[in-house]
């Protein structure tokens, strides 16, 4: 009898895991909040459903929200984002100074923050805390973040002072990322390794259990600094890939919360008696990136031409279900200095017309639109754009790729135009300006070698720029030569979509992701 | 009858360089794939600078030989190597999936056992009559269904209406896993019943018309007892092989039921894994799964041998 064929499944196993790949779980999540009121209840486990869960809770070196949004429970910074994102509010710190030469900045702590562990939290720890973030840019971490800070000083126990390389207006909103998170001096006494199996911050939450892959769970810090917060006894994100079984688990009260939701099911389940939906104010922008390497996109009129040839509206409509908003600028609602009156090109057949006439391709031409796999609004995207972009005779043709090889090919330089995005992580716009417009940003413009001195300059002056009415006007000129320079063909602004337990009080996601959950509490 | 289980040692010798070539294919498709940990990790905001230097921080700039040899010596250490993903031992990982999709696997087998003898009897006691073309239909309609489907038809009526199982997850205690995968497993047991029922209604019409049976039925034996005494263990032989066969499919088959109810097995390590290009777990995994599937086909052989004296798998003929 022959045995062969039962090795038959191993071959499948691994082949349908490949193809299984293709259907990437994509979610981004924003603020909201019932904006409730009434009297906080104490007590209550609160849980969240997420399409991916965290897989490290190492701040200064993880890059999925999941992790990200996870872990600031436990470390926060010193600073953080408003509830419109538009500033960095003191948070473990209480106030700060500029130096007249915009090079030093003294930074007075809280006095009454406490590490969960009880310690109180010292200027030596908040050192420590930004030097260990800083060491992660040589490893692939996020201490890039940090180039502008030349010296972190102790000046007593509640003061540091911040020297920076050169005028760096930015500085504050860097010392909001989440990658400069609090910890105890020297991990207080352990590997790095060791401390981030088991973190240990000023955050409302601390360190419960975790199976990897499966759930979280955080328990209240009884140590936290804000009296009488946070209200819930403890807060678990339970992974849960497929979208319909997360809306399940929410109808069949499994859950108390799901992140992103389908925008085609989000108005009926809001509807559903027990359940609500909200959409907050993301910086989620979505956009068409054309890569200026190859041939015709360096041509302004190509870019301009599609950008013109693309109906905004119908993708907000087919795609979101009508929740967003037609983009008209690089910058997002959601991100400070963002300029509702920049014309950005929207949608004008004529004009589309007459920039392909005057362009290198004046008679149309045949290329390739990258998407990312099992993705379904960017394949619902790619559709729409590829048959609105026939009428001006471009022949698109689209091809999927897995996201990391997706990724990769745009890394390298290896597609025509793809469909791509953005979102915040601090509430400045400079860390999305600088990678999408400045070469030396490191990114070679978004991956699209665009490179416009003027644009550059203006970039590299809002950066130095500290007079909040100067950096506006600086920023609006940036976001209408962008948009003239059709260097990314700009698509909508889409919120972060989330549903609840009508039993969920106050939850609230800022434009940046990041939720406070020390404010959400239960009722019964 | 020691003799007759000599092929055991010959079929696990025989294993070895299969479990290896497996790991060595997969090695070579994950790394074949373009994009790279680094690039998974870092995601969208990530610059050439930062990509390299993870990719150095994680062994990646290493010769591709350079970095199967490593895996391979640490493999013969014990050491199945560190995730990129999760930054922990891949073990411990997948040490804490295993278990998972074991159980689901034979839930699964055993609920598809206890729909499908039935069936299978009831069906094979009046073939091409009314009962017989009931469940006839039953298997058509089963394997038609898609699993996928199935499932959320499950959470839909039993989790969220009836409120009787939860809709996903995998629980905590041991009676708490019976409970969540209850529905995964019925999932994934009302797919595997159409071939069984298939199987043993056919073999069991055949041994149901054999010449032993006629015998054991002029002695008086008859309805329960000559099932269990006469018919079931011949008729079963058949069934053995199919489902040894189908035992591989169904940890490939996990992969979409994990995804749908939550579970955190090796189908879901399996495909996050790929998805991050994290290598070490992708192979672990893969290297589980080859073990697993030689494993199965050495106790389906063993289950012949035990279920009929007349098998020999030791090369030699019996007279």
């Amino acid at each position: 009898m022959k045995r062969n064929h039962l090795y038959l499944p191993l071959v499948l196993f691994a082949a349908s895991s490949l193809a299984l790949s293709g259907c990437a779980p994509g979610a981004t999540s924003q603020s909201g909040g019932d904006g409730a009121g009434g009297t906080p209840a104490a007590g209550g486990d609160l849980v969240i459903t997420q399409a991916a869960g965290a897989t490290s809770l190492n701040l200064t070196t993880v890059h999925d929200n999941p992790s990200i949004f996870t872990a600031q429970q436990i470390m926060e910074p010193l600073f953080t984002v408003s509830n419109d994102g538009k500033d960095a509010k003191p948070w473990l710190a209480k106030s700060y100074e500029v130096s007249a030469d915009q090079l030093s900045y003294t930074i007075k702590l809280r006095d009454d923050v406490h590490f969960s562990s009880g310690a109180p939290m010292t200027a030596a720890d908040v050192k420590f805390s930004i030097d260990q973030d800083t060491k992660t840019a040589s490893s692939g971490g996020w201490g890039y973040i940090n180039a502008a800070i030349k010296d972190v000083a102790v000046v007593d126990d509640t003061t540091i002072k911040v020297t920076a390389n050169y005028p760096w207006t930015p500085l504050i909103a860097d010392l909001a990322m989440f990658s400069n998170a609090i910890v105890p001096n020297n991990y207080g006494g352990k590997t790095a390794d060791e401390f981030y199996q088991a973190p240990v911050g000023t955050g409302p939450f601390v360190f419960d259990t975790w199976k990897k892959g499966q759930t979280l769970t955080f328990a209240k810090n009884k140590n936290y600094w804000q009296a009488g917060k946070p209200y819930l006894d403890s807060v678990t994100w339970n992974v849960v890939p497929d979208v319909n079984t997360r809306k399940l688990q929410l109808q069949g009260s499994q859950a108390d919360i799901v992140e992103a939701p389908d925008w085609s099911s989000f108005d009926s389940l809001g509807k559903t008696p027990g359940i609500a939906t909200k959409a907050f104010e993301s910086t989620a922008i979505d956009h068409v990136a054309f890569n200026q390497l190859r041939k015709p996109f360096a041509d302004v009129h190509v870019r301009r031409a599609i950008a013109y040839a693309i109906d905004r509206q119908a993708l907000v409509d087919a795609v979101l279900f009508g929740h967003g908003t037609p983009a008209n600028s690089l910058l997002s609602p959601g991100t400070p200095y963002y300029d509702k009156d920049v014309k950005g090109p929207s949608l004008d057949l004529d004009k589309a017309k007459a920039e392909m006439a005057k362009s290198s391709v004046p008679k149309g031409f045949s290329t390739k639109l990258l998407i990312s796999s099992g993705n379904t609004e960017k394949a619902s995207n790619a559709q729409i754009i590829q048959s609105e972009l026939k009428e001006i005779g471009i022949d698109v043709e689209i091809t999927p790729l897995d996201p990391t090889a997706g990724r990769a090919a745009i890394n390298a330089g290896d597609y025509d135009m793809t469909l791509t995005g953005w979102t915040m992580d601090i509430p400045d716009p400079d860390q999305w300006t600088t990678f999408a417009v400045d070469p030396a940003g490191g990114a070679k413009s978004d991956y699209t070698s665009y490179e416009n001195p003027d644009v550059i300059k203006l970039n590299r002056d809002a950066q130095r720029e500290t007079d909040p009415k100067v950096r506006a006007d600086l920023y609006k000129q940036l976001q209408q030569k962008t948009g003239d320079d059709a260097f990314l063909a700009y698509l909508y602004y889409s919120p972060y979509g989330y549903a609840m337990r009508d039993t969920v009080k106050d939850f609230l996601v800022t434009p940046l992701g990041n939720y406070h959950l020390e404010d959400v509490y239960k009722t019964k | 009858m020691l003799q007759r289980l000599s092929f055991i040692p010959v079929r696990l010798i025989q294993a070895i360089p299969v479990v290896f070539g497996v790991t060595l294919v997969v090695f070579l498709m994950a790394h074949l794939l373009p994009g790279d940990p680094a690039t998974a990790i870092l995601g969208d905001k990530a610059t050439p600078a930062t990509i390299a230097a993870l990719r150095t921080q994680l062994g990646l700039d290493q010769p591709i030989w350079n970095q199967y040899g490593l895996f391979v010596s640490h493999l013969f250490q014990g050491d199945l190597g560190t995730s990129f993903t999760y930054q922990r031992p891949v073990v411990e990982i997948v040490l804490a999936a295993i278990p998972v999709t074991l159980s689901l696997v034979a839930y699964s087998l055993t609920l598809a056992l206890i729909i499908a003898i039935p069936l299978a009897a009831i069906a094979a006691t009046a073939p091409n009559r009314g009962r017989d073309i009931v469940v006839r239909i039953y298997t058509l309609i089963g394997q038609g269904m898609p699993q996928f489907w199935v499932g959320i038809m499950l959470i839909l009526i039993l989790a969220v209406n009836l409120r009787l199982f939860p809709v996903g997850g995998y629980g905590n205690t041991a009676l708490e896993h019976l409970y969540y995968l209850f529905l995964p497993a019925l999932t994934l047991g009302i797919a595997l019943t159409p071939t069984i029922i298939r199987s043993l209604r056919s073999s069991t019409i055949d041994v149901l018309g054999s010449e032993y049976v006629a015998t054991a039925r002029s002695k008086g034996s008859a309805g329960v007892t000559l099932f269990r005494h006469h018919v079931l263990r011949n008729a079963a032989i058949p069934t053995v092989s199919v489902i040894g066969v189908t035992m591989g499919y169904l940890v490939g088959g996990s992969i979409v039921i994990e995804k749908v109810f939550a579970i955190p097995g090796l189908g879901s390590l399996m495909l996050n894994s790929i998805f991050t290009r994290d290598f070490p777990t992708i192979q672990a995994v893969t290297l589980f799964v080859g073990l697993f599937v030689v494993g199965v086909g050495i106790l389906t052989d063993l289950t012949y041998t035990l279920l009929d004296p007349r098998v020999n798998l030791t090369g030699s003929v019996r007279s």
